[in-house]
């Protein structure tokens, strides 16, 4: 109890306002619980000032999510921390986790990935303070989005504007879990947290190899839209 | 036929000089020894700003809280004293009639009645089972004597923060929130805000759905971390209805004396503790006593060790230069001419080596400053390492006086030297 009294009174001061990053708790035993095998990790820290394109990429992230930043605690700012684990040399997993403003509280989403293939290994949440939060942290819930990737995602958003209930959409195949409907801001906080930490590691870890997803994505919705029109 | 003399207007140029070359011939020898000096004043200059600052930051943390006195229900010191400048946890509460009994004092300038409880989190960490919880500190006040107390606590303005206000008294679903606890949270002016609370002789938490109305600036105390309710209510809230966990108390005059005589009045309450600012201040500085003591004593060890290696290092530089000292005095130089060339070389050693010492020392101060917070929570928040410039004055100065001490046997050395035997011994 002293710890976090210590960690809300002591470690946060140090820090700018808006600009708060989201980091596992307690690296060491959090990553050991995750990947029993793990023999180290490391941990590399994401701005996008520091990036080469570091500000057209922020820009993007917003049309990927698909929704506005917060302008002040999803500043441009704001630091990433990104866990890659490794077994001997080989890396066997890459963990990360974002703040996304839920009802209540912050919402901190961390997913662990299969740094071959960046699909989500476990989805788990480290903060959730929510009338949902024992629907939300259910295991039946959040084993739903395990072996999804970013690409699942940006298919949902063609199938939504081409083929809508597509069979092959598998993140409208997603059940949210039974809440009444002062919890659905945090269920939809959390699918934001989930797409926006992949959209994230897309650009961090993994080359945006889901590019082409987003684009065909924002093909197929700008077609609706003129046939709408 | 007359002999003019010529005098040099300044003579100890000439020592200055000829001191310089002479630590030049040796450049590795003499940055050793620098360093070794250096060292030992890093350390010192390290010790006193921490020394300096630490009741530096004790004295502003207890300024920042606003009151000079505290009752609160009896228990450890320690737990006081951190109560006072962290908030604390306060899981002891004193009874309804305490601040009915107290506020009639006609010494007290004005007084604030406190509730201090802790809403829990829920479950956090990345573990199925909800893992580790987290806390929250949740602070119930009476605004209008609160702000009389701390008058500087004002509303952060800017994008999402505009229109703060302190909730009105009888709200039971408006919240401040504290600098860091808002930016914990992410939280701006209009957002709700969750806070699970379980009341008193309870097992379960109940949600509580608040709305922010106020974000306070940083003020570097703990309320920057402290969600802020309505008296009243929070005690509701706790299931503790007029109890309290502090009253924070400004006498009309604040001295030892009338400290100790409200001190005696309000003693005789069976339940209570008086807190002075001065016995929290002892009781901090107290606790760090111990470690000072280390550290200085660790200093004094480097400081030896540093004067031994001086003086080592410049009886070498004698010894290997015999023949030269005594062709220098075969040429006429006097003996204490020899004696303040040899002194000077040593209190330049020093002198540099404790200007060196004195920058890393600046340098390092964060450093040591985040080392020192590390491994020990000191109870205060701020900077505890204040390097000021009479730190690093009289920390050259102690490295010239340490020069002058360790110049003396070698200096002495050289001078005593006789001419023929010095030039025979160097050759």
């Amino acid at each position: 109890m002293t710890f976090f009294v210590r960690l809300l009174v002591f470690t946060l001061p140090q820090v700018a306002f808006g600009a708060i990053g989201c980091t596992l708790s307690n690296p060491a035993e959090d990553l050991k619980y995750l990947y029993p095998q793990m023999t180290t990790f490391k941990e590399e820290l994401k701005e996008f000032p520091r990036l080469p394109n570091g500000s057209a990429q922020y820009k993007g992230l917003k049309a990927r999510l698909g929704s506005d930043l917060d302008p002040i605690y999803e500043a441009y700012e704001t630091p990433y921390t990104v866990y890659s684990v490794f077994q001997g040399s080989t890396r066997i997993g890459v963990v990360h986790g974002v703040n996304v403003p839920g009802k209540g509280g912050v919402i901190q989403v961390f997913l662990s990935l299969d740094p071959g293939t960046a699909a989500i290994q476990k989805f788990f949440f480290q903060r959730l303070e929510s009338p949902a939060a024992r629907a939300l942290r259910a295991k039946e819930f959040r084993e739903q989005f395990h072996g999804l990737t970013l690409a699942d995602f940006y298919k949902h958003d063609y199938y939504a504007a081409a083929e809508p209930a597509a069979k092959t959409d598998r993140v409208g195949a997603i059940k949210p879990p039974v809440m009444d409907g002062a919890a659905r801001p945090d269920y939809l906080a959390s699918l934001r947290g989930i797409r926006k930490n992949l959209i994230l590691l897309d650009y961090f870890v993994f080359g945006n190899r889901f590019e082409p997803f987003f684009e065909r994505a924002r093909e197929a919705a700008a077609k609706g839209k003129s046939r709408k029109d | 036929m007359t002999t003019q003399t010529r005098t040099d207007p300044f003579p100890l140029r000439r020592y200055v000089v000829l001191a310089v070359k002479n630590l030049r011939r040796r450049m590795v020898r003499t940055s050793l020894t620098a360093a070794g000096v250096a060292l030992a004043v890093t350390v010192a200059v390290s010790l006193g700003g921490f020394m300096l600052g630490y009741r530096g930051a004790i004295d502003e943390s207890i300024d920042m809280l606003g009151f000079q006195i505290m009752i609160m229900a009896k228990g450890c010191p320690y737990e006081a004293a951190t109560m006072m400048l962290k908030g604390g946890t306060g899981l002891l509460y004193l009874p309804a009639d305490v601040y009915e009994k107290v506020k009639e004092d006609k010494e007290i300038e004005s007084i604030t009645p406190i509730f201090v409880g802790v809403a829990q989190k829920q479950g956090s960490g990345i573990r199925d089972d909800g893992g580790e919880n987290n806390f929250l500190i949740v602070s119930g006040i009476d605004v209008a004597s609160y702000q009389v107390m701390k008058p500087w606590i004002t509303f952060k303005k800017g994008q999402g923060f505009d229109g703060g206000r302190w909730f009105t008294p009888e709200s039971r679903t408006e919240v401040v929130l504290g600098f860091e606890a808002a930016e914990y949270e992410q939280r701006k002016v209009g957002d709700t805000f969750y806070a699970s609370i379980t009341p008193a002789g309870t097992p379960n938490a109940v949600l509580h759905e608040l709305k922010v109305v106020g974000i306070l600036d940083r003020t570097g105390t703990q309320d920057d971390g402290t969600v802020f309710l309505p008296l009243d209510v929070t005690r509701e809230y706790f299931g503790r209805p007029g109890q309290l966990t502090i009253l924070g108390i400004k006498l009309k005059q604040f001295s030892g004396e009338k400290m100790r005589e409200f001190e005696t009045r309000w003693l005789k309450l069976p339940e209570v503790q008086v807190v002075g600012l001065q016995q929290v201040k002892s009781t901090l500085v107290g606790l760090v006593a111990t470690a000072q003591t280390m550290i200085a004593a660790v200093a004094v060890i480097a400081i030896l060790v540093a004067f031994i290696g001086v003086i080592n290092t410049i009886l070498m530089s004698v010894y290997e230069r015999t023949a030269e000292i005594g062709i220098m005095k075969a040429l006429g130089a006097r003996r204490d001419s020899i004696f303040q060339l040899i002194w000077l070389e040593t209190v330049m050693i020093c002198f540099a080596g404790a200007v060196a010492g004195s920058g890393v020392a600046v340098i390092g101060s964060s450093v040591v400053e985040r080392a020192i917070k590390a491994v020990a929570d000191l109870g205060v928040s701020g900077s505890i390492v204040r390097i000021t410039p009479a730190v690093i004055g009289y920390a050259v100065l102690g490295a010239v006086v340490l020069g002058f001490f360790a110049g003396l046997y070698p200096a002495w050395r050289a001078s005593s030297m006789r001419p023929v035997e010095a030039i025979g011994k160097g050759n």
